[in-house]
């Protein structure tokens, strides 16, 4: 992670969204008097974070390590409890990163929002104003969905991606039916999934005697194990049953009680997985098809 | 590897693009290219786990070397010049698949005992005959390792030869060159390098033009003014005397990086992004290119100057040169692409060592809006749109356009719209040669050159150094650290135009 050249920030309790547009010109203007020249905005889409308060630290120490990654514009949603004030409180970073060759500098950033009360439960109206126009805009939803809640709803419905971890659901299995149900309003990306990567090659080179899979164990993760079961099937067109001892990382492959070679260990940080989610446009229709299968036992 | 309808399971995974197993057999190892390019590229694709499962790669050259020691120089080559960390378990992977050979090219014993050799290594390995051949040799050295080679073609798998720059040094000598290839070998098996094709900005180019509906109707003459193509650097020969007393500007950068700018810049839209269709277009610009009258073409030496605050010597002086040396370190032209597309708009390239920085730019410069209603105090300073590509450094796009200056009254000045690359997308871009080595191991040839476009660079090249013989310019005719010789800025000057110097 870089450390970011210069930081400017600002924060505002139960503002308006014009003061937070005001207080985001009035950063990147001071964000230039410390650079040479104007600071870069590249921006590729809008990234929204749906962050529950239980989930508030760790998506931020994901975020600080992609600001200078994805240099867009990120904002955070955190949603107060129903019974709370209606307020909007604000917290607005213009975070600066050196570029290797350039004297300027490439911004990113980041809008954190409280919503208090109701303002949680109709996200969108929020978010739109905000949005960087004519650019992608991905949501990721920190911890479980809420399957059939408005602002679920409603941030999907201006979102070109959703970004999700399986493993942050409690009953990954008994979710995954419904989120299936999201696939041709969105498209969606699931981290569990780029972390099966190695496990997904290395069963791909067990072609063909993985073909004849008929029993799948798992030492791993509930969503890791059931999304690898579900790829199989729906890669290979036949039903297998899976096997499953919980563990915090995928330890263990075994195909029909033959384990695999584990494969090399890829340490990915939050911030990499998320980012590499960040750069995939477009359906996987791959991982729709696992998930969809995921539950087909 | 299998394809995914043989294995369900190949589909969407990066193993999909993994080549099938191979044998890289790299000739001329022990020298620079190998330790700087080749070696750094193979660790950055082992790291990111692009190379086949079943590989091997071979050094040979005449060094006297061991397995160990091979492996012991080309570990600390991937610790210097590597772009990623190096990381000792990806390192030990890519060493257990090393081996080294000390060979004479020509030496009918060697090349047999090399390829029983590879035989063993399809066995240990699983390489299953096939082969790449990475010929990093002296041109002198190629025919005969072409013949040797040919003559030795492995009986089972495939073959491809990878054949670095210089590709011949005329016409001629290219033709006697593919004629000897093409006894051995098909076209098709042919991978001839020029590294600028694997830079990202050089592919960003047809991304740029083909895959944005806005500038194509406007890349043509009826908008466009001229073009500028610079391959700047401001290093001299870095001890290269033997190569470049023979070479010089012309066949160093002019016949190979400068005319593929040329053609990417103005070829018609492929329609699609097979290596057949790219290379036919870049063919039909390349046929295309008037060639330069002498006026046209000017050619200088640089003398002593200072780069970088730093004297340096002039380019008689560097060693190895001779100290009356009439090769050319600086090439400029006014070149033609005669078609309907490009009448008429002049295509200013120039290339040259020792100028005050280095930089590889398109620059292509719109015409006039043709009645800017506003007084001509307010646009005084005003430019024409310029879209320039960065080619290298700090890779990108930037279009200059005219904004008013806040305030009352209306004044207006040129400001800049940056893309810069490493802005947008923070990640490091690979290396031009992995991206090629590992085409190559796949087989296509898209980023690399085809008999027929070399064989229309040189037809350029030989017209040009043709009008050369009768004139003896007087060299050295540049200071290092400037922008070439006077006659350069005349050649635009003629025009009413002249050479974007930043």
């Amino acid at each position: 992670m870089t450390t970011a050249a210069h930081l400017e920030e600002w924060t505002g309790e139960n503002v308006s969204l014009a003061e937070i547009e005001k207080a985001m010109a009035e950063l990147r203007r001071e964000s230039c008097e410390d650079t040479e020249g104007p600071d870069l905005r590249t921006s590729v889409m809008t990234h929204i974070a749906w962050v529950p308060p239980e989930w508030h630290k760790a998506a931020w120490a994901t975020l600080e390590g992609m600001a200078e990654r994805h240099p867009s514009r990120a904002i955070v949603l955190v949603p107060g409890a129903a019974d709370e004030d209606d307020d909007l409180d604000a917290l607005v970073q213009v975070a600066a990163f050196a570029l290797p060759g350039e004297r300027r500098h490439v911004a990113a950033e980041i809008v954190e929002l409280r919503l208090g009360g109701r303002r949680a439960r109709s996200p969108a109206s929020l978010v739109m104003p905000l949005l960087i126009s004519g650019l992608p805009v991905f949501c990721r939803w920190r911890g479980r969905l809420p399957f059939g809640e408005r602002e679920l709803e409603e941030l999907t419905g201006i979102a070109d991606r959703l970004v999700i971890d399986s493993r942050e659901w409690e009953d990954p299995a008994a979710d995954y039916t419904r989120l299936a149900e999201f696939f041709e309003r969105v498209a969606v990306s699931d981290i569990t999934w780029r972390r099966t990567l190695p496990w997904r090659v290395a069963l791909a080179h067990d072609w063909p005697e993985v073909g004849r899979c008929t029993e799948l164990a798992v030492d791993g993760p509930s969503a890791d194990a059931h999304l690898l079961a579900g790829w199989l099937r729906s890669r290979l067109d036949r039903d297998l049953r899976l096997r499953v001892e919980p563990a915090d990382e995928v330890e263990a492959v075994a195909v029909n009680g033959r384990e695999l070679e584990k494969p090399p260990a890829e340490p990915l940080s939050s911030s990499t997985l998320l980012s590499a989610e960040l750069e995939t446009f477009g359906r996987d229709r791959v991982y729709e098809a696992a998930v969809t299968a995921a539950r087909r036992e | 590897m299998a394809t995914t309808q043989e294995n369900p399971l190949l589909e969407g995974l990066p193993l999909a693009q993994t080549p099938e197993p191979c044998a890289l057999v790299v000739f001329g190892a022990s020298g620079d290219l190998t330790r700087r390019k080749i070696f750094p590229a193979l660790y950055a694709l082992a790291l990111r786990r692009l190379l086949p499962q079943s590989f091997a790669v071979l050094g040979a050259a005449r060094s006297e070397w061991s397995d160990d020691e091979f492996r012991g120089n080309m570990e600390a080559a991937v610790r210097e010049f590597g772009r990623d960390e190096f990381r000792q378990e990806v390192w030990d992977g890519l060493a257990e698949a090393t081996s080294y050979r000390a060979l004479d090219f020509a030496d009918d014993e060697a090349e047999d005992e090399l390829t029983r050799y590879l035989e063993h290594v399809d066995e240990e390995r699983g390489t299953e005959g096939n082969r790449v051949y990475y010929l990093a040799v002296p041109p002198a050295a190629m025919p005969t390792l072409v013949k040797e080679l040919g003559k030795r073609r492995s009986a089972q798998g495939w073959t491809r030869l990878i054949i670095e720059k210089p590709f011949g040094h005329d016409q001629a000598s290219a033709r006697e060159l593919n004629d000897l290839i093409w006894r051995h070998f098909t076209e098709e098996e042919v991978f001839r390098i020029d590294h600028y094709l694997g830079k990202e900005t050089v592919q960003n180019m047809a991304a740029l033009r083909f895959a944005n509906g806005i500038f194509e109707p406007i890349w043509n003459r009826q908008f466009i003014d001229h073009v500028q193509i610079t391959v700047a650097e401001s290093i001299g020969i870095e001890g290269r005397a033997d190569y470049y007393e023979k070479a010089g500007a012309i066949r160093d950068i002019f016949q190979n990086h400068m005319l593929q700018l040329v053609a990417l810049t103005a070829m018609e839209p492929p329609s699609d992004f097979t290596a057949d269709s790219v290379r036919n277009e870049k063919v039909k610009v390349l046929k295309s290119i008037h060639t330069p009258g002498p006026k046209h073409v000017v050619r200088g030496e640089y003398g002593r100057g200072y780069v970088e605050g730093i004297e340096v010597p002039g380019y008689r002086e560097e060693p190895r040169v001779d100290p009356n040396s009439m090769t050319e370190t600086y090439v400029a032209a006014k070149l033609f692409v005669d078609n309907w597309r490009w009448a008429d708009t002049p295509f200013y390239v120039r290339t040259g060592k020792r100028l005050p920085r280095r930089e590889t730019n398109i620059a292509i410069q719109f015409k006039r809006a043709p009645h800017p209603p506003f007084a001509e105090a307010a646009a005084e300073e005003l430019r024409p749109n310029l879209l320039t590509i960065h080619v290298q450094p700090d890779e990108g796009v930037s279009l200059a356009i005219a904004a008013k200056v806040p305030g009352l009254g209306v004044k207006l000045r040129t400001v800049h719209m940056d893309f810069v690359y490493g802005g947008a997308f923070q990640v490091e871009m690979p290396e031009a040669y992995e991206r090629l080595i590992l085409d190559a191991m796949r087989g296509d040839a898209t980023l690399f050159t085809r008999a027929d476009e070399v064989d229309e660079q040189w037809a350029i090249i030989d017209a040009i150094v043709a009008a050369w013989k009768r004139d003896r310019p007087a060299f050295p005719n540049y200071a290092a650290g400037t922008w070439g010789p006077p006659s350069a800025d005349d050649l635009l000057r003629r025009d009413g135009r002249s050479w974007r110097h930043h």
